[in-house]
């Protein structure tokens, strides 16, 4: 690998010994994938520390305790608990306390302390062209797909990114890597962000790792459908990257991709209601809980959300949480959405959401903390990534509908299914 | 006939070494889902070492199955003290499962060499060089 000044001072040592930890494990990741150097990293959205995971805190108190500190800016990704609020979402203090200590290193850091699968609604908006790091598979997926920077599906070694603001240059940080392997036909209408995570979701079971390029879509997607589209397809599939002609630069909207000669692959209402089905295995009375904000709420949503339930009652016996980060939440509470919220009896959750807090049953927390997952007969979700891991890491059945749905379903304690466009 | 050492060179993806006995698949191996960290057992419905421990083995895989979440369970499974000591791979792993190995210390090595695979055996000693590429039955 050919290593610029910076780089090897790092490797000496000049910086630190975090950095030069950072620089070497970055090195040797280049090698493996045939790296030919290093790119200038931009941003990183890194690892928080998991309260949920034995010693996984102490990997950033370490580094943090050694002096470390990020280079480039940097935003945490989703944790175990609710650290301003854990009360209210039944966490045991014990956790709250052992995941705010990631919250403190990630401060010492320079970290900004997001604690969110969506920190660009928290403002960390990577530009065009920009490499950047993520841990997130969902920011990996909105930051090549709808911003145009440069991203791959990464783990721990985002620190690394932020600690060096260097990254070997592989995967979708070179241009021949991401052109389209696969024409999606989408012959399907999608409304609304629980529509777009469905959608997403059968078009990544189909193409994989593949990048798909979309055709057929009625209108552009918002901003939220965007974002749900993106994360459906990361969670189904390993895809990192789609092409929507119009919205992912810097593709030519002019080109026929017919000419491309990509294998198609079809999507009909069929597929996205194929996924609505496939998660509605659970009661449809006697579901306690119902959960909105997959990935965490924009403040767009949180709006729609207010509006909802506006005058409305959660029924007796159903625990309702949006969840979102910490920044939305504050913008929200300024312009007084939190109050029909709340006064409805739903609660606004930051930093976590069911399958990231203490109701996992597949993580390994220190016996000591003594964490116990509540008994869930069913969770109503409005996102299909949210289902998909209640199913895989909860464990409990499921039930998917729209977001509107969903809150008539809180509101009335009876499973109100999403209705077909043409219904 | 006495045993001779024989090595295969292939390429270190992550450096170290170590040695154990051969576990060895031949279904694609997801580190999120296929296996409880607690005791390193192999719980993925689909896969050949189902109900196997992988604490402590050289793990022989055809492929990794993709996962962004992969480096966190193999960095568990070494917290558990349930990780396998190597991974000796036909195809280079996805990014993840190469953070995890790293920060876990499970050196990789990739070859590519036929005679490797069909001549390995479960159970065999294996000695695997992250750093020198190679892998040895002893």
């Amino acid at each position: 690998m050919r290593l610029s000044d910076y780089d090897k001072s790092l490797i000496n040592g000049d910086e630190g010994d975090t950095a030069r930890q950072a620089m070497e494990a970055l090195v040797q990741l280049g090698e493996a994938f045939d790296a030919p150097d290093m790119v200038e990293v931009g941003y990183a959205h890194v690892h928080a520390g998991m309260a949920m995971y034995l010693d996984d805190v102490g990997l950033i108190e370490d580094l943090a305790v050694r002096g470390a500190k990020m280079k480039v800016p940097v935003s945490t990704n989703i944790a175990n608990a609710d650290m301003g609020n854990w009360q209210e979402t039944g966490a045991p203090e014990s956790l709250a306390k052992l995941q705010s200590r990631a919250e403190a290193a990630h401060r010492a850091m320079g970290s900004a302390t997001s604690f969110t699968c969506t920190p660009y609604w928290a403002g960390h908006w990577p530009t065009f062209n920009m490499h950047i790091a993520s841990i997130e598979s969902g920011v990996t997926v909105f930051s090549n797909s709808v911003l145009g920077a440069r991203a791959n599906r990464d783990g721990f070694f985002a620190v690394y990114a932020g600690l060096t603001g260097r990254y070997p240059r592989f995967g979708l940080h070179l241009n021949e890597n991401r052109r389209p392997t696969h024409h999606v036909r989408v012959r399907a209408r999608a409304r609304g962000t629980a529509d777009f995570t469905a959608l997403g979701y059968a078009i990544g079971r189909k193409v994989q790792n593949g990048i798909p390029v979309l055709s057929g879509l009625s209108r552009r997607p918002d901003l939220d459908e965007l974002d749900a589209l993106g994360v459906g397809m990361a969670t189904s599939g390993g895809v990192a990257m789609f092409i929507l002609p119009g919205v992912t630069p810097p593709w030519d909207e002019d080109t026929d991709i017919a000419s491309l000669k990509l294998p198609d692959v079809d999507i009909d209402e069929d597929d996205i209601d194929g996924v609505y089905a496939e998660f509605c295995n659970g009661l449809e009375t006697g579901f306690e809980f119902v959960h909105l904000g997959c990935p965490h709420a924009s403040f767009e949503e949180l709006k729609y959300y207010a509006e909802l339930l506006k005058g409305r009652r959660i029924a007796d016996g159903v625990q309702c949480w949006i969840t979102t980060n910490r920044t939305v939440r504050q913008m929200a509470r300024d312009q007084g959405l939190l109050v029909p919220i709340i006064a409805a009896g739903a609660k606004v959750i930051s930093d976590t959401c069911p399958i990231s807090c203490h109701f996992a049953r597949t993580c390994s927390p220190d016996p000591s903390l003594g964490v116990e997952p509540p008994p869930i007969r069913t969770i109503l979700v409005d996102s299909a990534k949210q289902a998909h891991y209640v199913r895989d890491m909860i464990q409990c059945p499921t039930l998917f509908t729209t977001g509107e749905r969903a809150v008539e379903s809180a509101v009335t304690g009876r499973f109100q299914p999403r209705l077909r466009p043409n219904d | 006939m006495t045993e001779t050492k024989v090595t295969w060179q292939g390429r270190g993806v992550v450096k170290g070494q170590a040695g154990g006995p051969a576990m060895v698949s031949g279904s694609a191996l997801s580190f999120l889902g296929d296996v409880d960290i607690r005791t390193g057992n192999v719980v993925g419905q689909s896969n050949d070492l189902r109900g196997r421990s992988l604490a402590g083995v050289a793990l022989v895989l055809p492929a990794t199955r993709g996962s962004a979440g992969a480096w966190r369970f193999l960095y568990q499974l070494k917290v558990h003290g349930t990780h396998p000591c190597a991974l000796v791979m036909r195809e280079l792993p996805d990014a993840s499962v190469v953070q995890g190995a790293f920060l876990a210390e499970v050196p990789i090595v990739v070859i590519t060499d036929e005679t490797f695979w069909s001549s390995v055996k479960d159970g065999e000693a294996l000695d695997v060089d992250g750093t020198a590429g190679s892998v040895t039955r002893s």
